[in-house]
């Protein structure tokens, strides 16, 4: 065996969190005679439009996406994670997560440390908290602002203040005061509604299919976007890295929760990604689309953090990142979340890239640049080895085009990609998420529950 | 800001001496036409629409289709892709904002094969 070969790392933390109970007369038995409680969205504290929804992190901590994390987190771990986003067990998480009610509610419930209290979803026994600590979050907006930093205390890369054009920021201002903290655990697993469930690989089920392929090696994309042919060339160039050969495998990780207005539909997005393989631009032996859930934060070089956790938890080897990762705005520069990984963030308790401090990360970034046709090429070219004039390819552009009712050419977004497009235009009557896609999609979500 | 032209626009420009402004993209597959925009008129589009912004080419996207469609109505009518064409659509603006209205609900989708 070569020296040089890439092994799988094993999850963050050590071990797989895997909290789900498959057992319905077992799980029954655990929640005979508890309280329980109706999921609500989080609500924008200005509009009342629906933000985040909490299912989607008990659903990612709970099938091991955010191992070691196995719960709603205490004071302590929150302060921690603010001051040096590590856990209380030392290993490195970028954000706070927690179980956030209000006053009016947590009075309702009269329930305390050592209560397990049921979380409904949709009407349905869902999953259970058992109740370790209950604390306040006095100010939203001062939690708001250490999450995701300040020009004066990170100004290695954040360049404006954050305010409430940004979505994640929003979030954590708009959280209730209440705390339930405590371990989650799904005692009814949710079924995914169609295109979803075919792209529903956790961590055990992702690492199994990897060992099926034959993939060794493995290079995570991240998107929130249908792909064009930038995308592409960027999963297909990214894979050259590897060991002694290419990385076996590209896994695309669709991120999946809250919309904001003007993004494709995720229907699109993951049947999109398929279709990049279904096309054979690239083989669906080397390319498997994928989801998680999470409302994004937004938060550049700490989203970054997050994804390198998910995407090695899920086995994957390598991470592709490129300018803006993650971003909205002009809130951090550009290409903070390379910086993260080349050199570290000190300020965010980082005096070195995530994976050279102790308890941090496996998964090794590949930091890219970006793809743009060259005329003279003739040919998607990369930036930093072609030397002529080249045209850009912008997602605005793009989507410009499309609402026009003009296809794309070719060389820019493949035929079956905006055919996909189209078919989801034809069924939600827009090319992208308008206010009735956000609010029904808050209301119905992805998944659906059986009685217990 | 770019104007771009499928097969029906070209029928509706052609001979109004704005063929030879046409530039072509990624290998000659996408026709448009660019309409200069003064810093003034930018602030102005970015001000009315707030989904309006500026791209990594430099171009203002993001603005409704009907903006864009008027924009093209304009460019064939004046026979210009100067700022005078996009003062025009300008002039126009209560009435495009109407019909954004209606386009956040829907927006009829292509036929294609």
């Amino acid at each position: 065996m070569s020296r040089f070969l890439i092994q799988r790392p094993l999850p963050h933390g050590g071990r797989l969190v895997e909290r789900v109970i498959t057992d319905k007369e077992a799980a029954k038995k655990m929640i005979k005679g508890c309280p329980s409680y109706d999921i609500k969205p989080t609500l924008h504290y200005e509009t009342g439009v629906p933000v985040r929804n909490v299912y989607r992190e008990i659903m990612s901590i709970c099938y091991g996406f955010f191992s070691p994390v196995e719960g709603s987190m205490k004071q302590a771990e929150v302060e921690r994670i603010l001051k040096e986003r590590r856990l209380l067990n030392e290993w490195i998480f970028p954000y706070p997560l927690v179980f956030d009610i209000s006053e009016e509610d947590y009075k309702q419930l009269g329930v305390g440390p050592g209560d397990r209290l049921v979380l409904n979803l949709k009407g349905k026994p869902f999953a259970i908290l058992d109740i370790e600590e209950v604390w306040r979050i006095d100010n939203p907006e001062e939690l708001a602002h250490l999450t995701f930093g300040t020009p004066e205390r990170n100004p290695e890369v954040v360049r404006e203040p954050f305010n409430k054009k940004h979505p994640g920021w929003v979030i954590y201002r708009s959280l209730q005061p209440v705390v339930l903290a405590g371990k989650y655990t799904i005692i009814n697993e949710p079924k995914f509604r169609s295109p979803f469930d075919r792209f529903w690989y956790p961590p055990r089920k992702s690492r199994e299919e990897f060992d099926r392929r034959g993939w060794r090696t493995v290079i995570n994309h991240q998107t929130r976007n249908v792909p064009h042919v930038g995308h592409e060339f960027l999963m297909k160039c990214a894979a050259f890295t590897g060991d002694v050969e290419p990385c076996h495998g590209i896994l695309v990780n669709a991120v999946i929760g809250v919309k904001r207005r003007g993004d494709y539909p995720d229907e699109a997005i993951v049947e999109g990604h398929e279709a990049v393989n279904k096309g054979g631009y690239i083989k669906p032996e080397r390319h498997l689309p994928t989801i998680v859930l999470w409302d994004m934060r937004y938060g550049n070089p700490l989203e970054s953090l997050l994804h390198g956790i998910i995407r090695q938890n899920m086995g994957c080897t390598h991470h592709m990142f490129g300018r803006d990762h993650a971003a909205v705005g002009e809130y951090y520069d550009k290409w903070a979340t390379q910086i993260l990984w080349t050199k570290g963030i000190p300020s965010y308790g980082f005096p070195a890239p995530p994976t050279d401090v102790p308890y941090g990360l496996d998964i090794r970034p590949q930091n890219m640049r970006e793809f743009s046709y060259c005329p003279t090429c003739k040919e998607m070219a990369y930036s930093e080895t072609c030397g002529h004039k080249r045209e850009k390819l912008s997602g605005s552009f793009l989507r410009g085009m499309v609402a026009e009712g003009v296809q794309p050419p070719s060389i820019i977004m493949r035929p079956e990609v905006y055919k996909v497009i189209v078919k989801w235009w034809k069924h939600f009557g827009y090319p992208f998420c308008n206010e009735k896609y956000v609010v029904n999609k808050e209301k119905e979500l992805e998944v659906d529950l059986e009685d217990l | 800001m770019v104007v771009l032209l499928d097969d029906q626009r070209m029928s509706k420009i052609r001979g109004t001496g704005l063929e030879e402004h046409i530039k072509y993209m990624f290998g000659g597959e996408l026709r448009l036409l660019e309409v200069k925009v003064s810093e003034e008129l930018k602030d102005k589009i970015l001000q009315e629409f707030d989904t309006a912004r500026v791209d990594s080419r430099g171009a203002i996207t993001d603005v409704p289709v009907a903006f864009m469609r008027e924009l093209f109505n304009q460019v064939a009518e004046k026979k210009s892709l100067g700022s005078d064409v996009v003062e025009a659509v300008l002039a126009k603006v209560d009435e495009i904002k109407k019909a954004a209205e209606k386009e956040s609900e829907y927006l009829p989708p292509p036929e294609i094969e």
